[in-house]
């Protein structure tokens, strides 16, 4: 009676842990069924290297590299912006900080996380926007601050993970307490913290509503920091509610584009956590 | 403590560095700036009425051509059009009269405001008719309905947010109906289709309304399949359409060109209108020339 109770019980766990798999899979093939024969039907180099999107024409282009080139722009920017921050903050966090202000920055911190993004998207609009125009800069200042909860709590946890003997051997050694974070810590941690921006990234490239309210959306190449772009989570957004054939499954190859580049970003991520630990 | 105190005066020194920011923005308006066009997305059936309004448009045979210039904004909401208007001195958007507000400016075209009277006699130009569409021997429920729409209740509905077709109706009497009307099409007419919908389901509660949101065209391809009942067309029907379906014209919506509140232009021609979206005018000094 008991044991057949506990191999009930474990078949329940197992099914729930199935579930996430299950809904990873699905997903893959839905896009992959829905996007790739769209993206035969435009053709794989027209479609990745075409630089004019007019889907609504006729007839009608579907060329995505404004899109990609767009998201790489944004991304690249937040992680300049954000990166900097994100790790000298955990540097702080980690090493420097009193208890007493910890007890503060923290929860400040996983707020940040927290906040839904189309209200960092009304904080873009209201304050970021009227400084630099609905622009590729505005986009990567707001994803900048968007991505600083991911890069900080994990660079945090990283250089928490070092041993302290480094830093008192280190300082032993004569260095003082700012070299030896900088020259010692900081590069033993050096793995956790490129995993730290690897996730940032993904954030970055994901992020779609907050995107779409202060980048412009232009679909043409980008032209200048200071002038608009389009992402390719937006382009997906704000296109599908209409779209129909051909259409929908340019956006669906779209949405598998950026699969890829998720896909590219986790692998490499946990790479990185693997040599890490290794 | 101290340290709390200090970091709580660097924010709010950086706080108000941002502001001063923002304040200075306020300055003279350069008519040299270029202006920030902003538009909705493609598929949008506001942008729809504006493109063919201002022949922005290219349309033939298999050939069809939106000429808005690749540098506009594009916004997927017409409260970011508006918030980005209001935050942008130079920017300028168009949006329906029914959702506009206080933030912005309205620009007149040829010389004519853009208020609910000059859009109801015509002679504010810019306007799009609001259509339900019906099969001539459709259920008696539905004509009720209709009825009701034509009727001063159902036009004082939409009077709160659009346009009446006129103010002189009939008044809705009850017939206390029970049954099930299917409504599908525009998604620009069924915001007011809902409020139509509530309002006739507290006078005649035995009646169920299924508002089912997709475009014109397929609204009217359901009507005339038997799958619905009243079609929302936001857009003239086409010839084909005319000979099946009966339009009865609900409102009228208004499309109103929008700038921010600091910038001195009062009005735009149709012509202007039309060079800005295809990027023939690029600052506003050109418009005074």
């Amino acid at each position: 009676m008991n044991k057949s109770k506990e191999k009930f019980m474990a078949a329940v766990f197992f099914a729930s842990a199935l579930i996430s798999i299950l809904a990873v899979g699905l997903i893959c093939v839905f896009l992959f069924v829905n996007g790739i024969p769209a993206l035969f039907k435009i053709g794989t180099l027209e479609f990745l290297g075409g630089s004019q999107w007019s889907p609504m024409d006729q007839p009608a282009y579907y060329g995505i590299l404004p899109m990609i080139v767009g998201s790489l722009y944004v991304t690249a920017g937040a992680i300049i912006l954000g990166v900097p921050i994100g790790v000298l903050s955990s540097i702080f966090m980690a090493w420097i900080c009193p208890p007493r202000l910890y007890k503060w920055i923290k929860p400040a911190v996983d707020l940040l996380a927290g906040i839904p993004s189309v209200v960092y998207g009304f904080f873009g609009i209201a304050i970021i926007v009227p400084l630099t125009g609905n622009s590729i800069v505005s986009a990567s200042i707001l994803l900048g601050i968007m991505i600083l909860p991911t890069v900080i709590s994990i660079a945090e946890s990283a250089l928490r993970a070092t041993p302290r003997q480094y830093y008192e051997g280190a300082l032993a050694l004569g260095a003082g307490p700012y070299r030896s974070l900088f020259y010692v810590v900081l590069p033993a941690a050096k793995n956790g913290i490129l995993a730290a921006v690897v996730l940032g990234i993904g954030r970055a490239i994901g992020e779609t509503m907050a995107v779409i309210m202060v980048a412009g959306n232009q679909a043409r190449m980008p032209v200048s920091l200071f002038k608009g772009v389009r992402t390719l989570t937006a382009n997906i957004v704000i296109e599908m509610g209409y779209a129909a054939d051909l259409h929908r499954g340019a956006l669906i190859a779209t949405g598998v584009v950026l699969f890829v580049f998720i896909l590219i970003i986790n692998i490499s991520f946990s790479a990185l956590v693997r040599k890490d630990r290794g | 403590m101290k340290k709390i105190i200090i970091s709580l005066l660097f924010i709010v020194l950086i706080a108000s560095t941002l502001l001063g920011c923002g304040a200075k923005n306020q300055g003279a308006f350069d008519l040299e700036k270029e202006i920030i066009v902003v538009s909705r997305e493609e598929g949008s059936g506001t942008r729809g009425a504006f493109v063919e309004l201002f022949a922005i448009l290219i349309k033939g045979d298999g050939i069809r051509k939106d000429l808005t210039t690749k540098e506009a904004i594009i916004s997927k909401q017409t409260d970011v059009v508006m918030q980005i208007i209001s935050s942008n001195k130079y920017a300028l958007g168009y949006i329906s009269l029914g959702s506009l507000n206080d933030g912005v400016k309205v620009l007149a075209i040829e010389g004519i405001e853009p208020r609910t009277e000059n859009v109801m006699n015509g002679s504010y130009p810019i306007s799009r008719p609001f259509i339900i569409a019906t099969k001539s021997d459709t259920s008696k429920l539905t004509k009720d309905f209709i009825s009701f729409i034509m009727s001063k209740q159902g036009q004082g509905v939409i009077a709160k947010s659009y346009i009446a077709i006129s103010d002189d109706f009939q008044n809705y009497s009850t017939v206390k109906a029970s049954g099930r009307i299917v409504v599908a099409g525009s998604t620009s007419v069924a915001p007011i289709m809902e409020k139509l919908k509530e309002a006739y389901m507290q006078i005649n509660p035995g009646v169920v309304i299924e508002i089912q949101q997709s475009d014109s065209s397929s609204g009217m391809q359901g009507v005339i399949d038997g799958n619905s009942d009243i079609a929302m067309v936001s857009r003239e029907l086409a010839k084909s359409e005319r000979e099946k379906l009966t339009p009865i014209k609900i409102a009228l919506d208004g499309i109103v060109l929008i700038a921010n509140k600091h910038n001195p232009v009062v009005g735009l021609t149709r012509e202007q209108v039309g060079d800005i979206y295809t990027g023939k005018i690029l600052t506003w000094g050109q418009i005074n020339e």
